[in-house]
């Protein structure tokens, strides 16, 4: 008995073939033992597997399983969390950002250490580092009298787009 | 406030009254079919525990969707089928995180159930019914969850091919060929189990 004929006599004893192939079908079984033998087997399994599920219970009492329910019911909605991409991106660009800027402040500091022969000065002005905050670097121009503090993370929300820079006359 | 005692209310009542935010109306529905909700998570996971938040995110889903229920299927039906739905997303969940491919399963091209013996297994000689069920629970517990989940349909969803093969998102082909290895698999594996019971 070839494939497709095997399920075609499943598909006869699901009650899935139309009218005339189901009578050839009917016709095939009465002649042939082997089709026969195989729409026997797969009968036994549908009568072996009929009423399993009536014996699975629920392990828990209703009133536990119910109190359970009752409560998600209760829970207000969950908000959808930030899709994983997002959140690589923003760690990452956290990583980035600070790195970046020290990379170009220690350029700008080797140039004109190597221009001027003094340390961090720039034409009048200077940059520092808080070594107690590696992220913020604060700018004095001392002909105009401005500071610049320049923080290169976002202060209060990890996921903001833009840094954040404040200025002190 | 005393909650309305809903023991004696017919299904539709039920139904009507959960829609109207009935809760104790609810709480009887799920009384009456928390059994067959969480059979059905049962037989398609095969974990007591998955089972179990399976059938209970069922029933939160049903209380949020309850107004879209019209009533053409039982509401049995209607939330074996919520449950089925979350049943497969966690197995296409859980496959992404597996290497194991369907495609490896050797299904549709037939594979080995062609050269199958045909098997008689008799469910009644000298097997105990609960003992019986234990095996078959065993057995149904060795296919793949592919296999079983469109046996599962079939048998205890009483769907039609076509209906599976929506369901679980392939062609009918697919269907007629999982279904016949899950069939002769199972024979296969009672009839291994009995031989091995009459040593």
């Amino acid at each position: 008995m070839d494939w497709e004929a095997q399920l075609k006599l499943q598909a006869f004893l699901d009650g899935e073939l139309p009218e005339a192939e189901a009578r050839e079908m009917a016709d095939k079984l009465a002649r042939e033992p082997e089709s026969a033998a195989l729409a026997a087997e797969l009968r036994q399994t549908g009568a072996l597997l009929a009423g399993f599920e009536e014996g699975i219970r629920l392990p828990e009492s209703r009133e536990f399983f119910w109190s359970k329910i009752e409560r998600e019911i209760a829970r207000p909605e969950k908000a959808a969390p930030a899709p994983p991409a997002t959140l690589w991106m923003a760690r990452l660009r956290r990583f980035l950002v600070p790195a970046t800027a020290m990379a170009l402040l220690a350029i700008a500091g080797f140039v004109a250490t190597r221009q001027s022969g003094s340390p961090f000065l720039l034409g009048g002005a200077e940059t520092e580092t808080a070594l107690a905050d590696p992220g913020a670097f604060t700018y004095h121009d001392y002909a105009s009298g401005t500071t610049l503090v320049w923080l290169s993370y976002p202060a209060d929300n990890e996921l903001a787009d833009d840094e954040e820079a404040v200025t002190v006359e | 406030m005393t909650e309305k005692d809903h023991s004696s209310d017919d299904e539709r009542t039920l139904v009507r009254a959960a829609q109207q935010d009935d809760m104790a109306a609810f709480e009887e529905l799920v009384a009456r079919h928390r059994d067959r909700v969480y059979a059905r998570a049962y037989s398609m996971m095969r974990n007591e525990e998955e089972a179990l938040d399976l059938s209970q995110e069922a029933w939160v889903k049903g209380w949020q969707r309850l107004r879209q229920f019209q009533g053409e299927a039982g509401f049995g039906t209607w939330m074996t089928r919520i449950v089925i739905n979350l049943c497969l997303d966690e197995l296409r969940r859980q496959k992404r995180h597996r290497s194991e491919s369907i495609e490896a399963m050797d299904e549709d091209s037939g594979g080995v159930e062609r050269q199958m013996p045909v098997v008689t297994v008799n469910p009644t000689s000298g097997l105990e019914r609960a003992e019986l069920r234990q095996r078959i629970d065993r057995a149904l517990g060795q296919l793949s969850h592919e296999h079983r989940t469109v046996l599962v349909l079939h048998e205890f969803e009483e769907m039609e091919y076509k209906e599976i093969a929506k369901t679980v998102g392939c062609s009918i082909g697919t269907v007629m060929s999982r279904l016949f290895y899950a069939r002769r698999k199972l024979a296969a594996l009672l009839a291994d189990l009995k031989r091995q019971d009459l040593k």
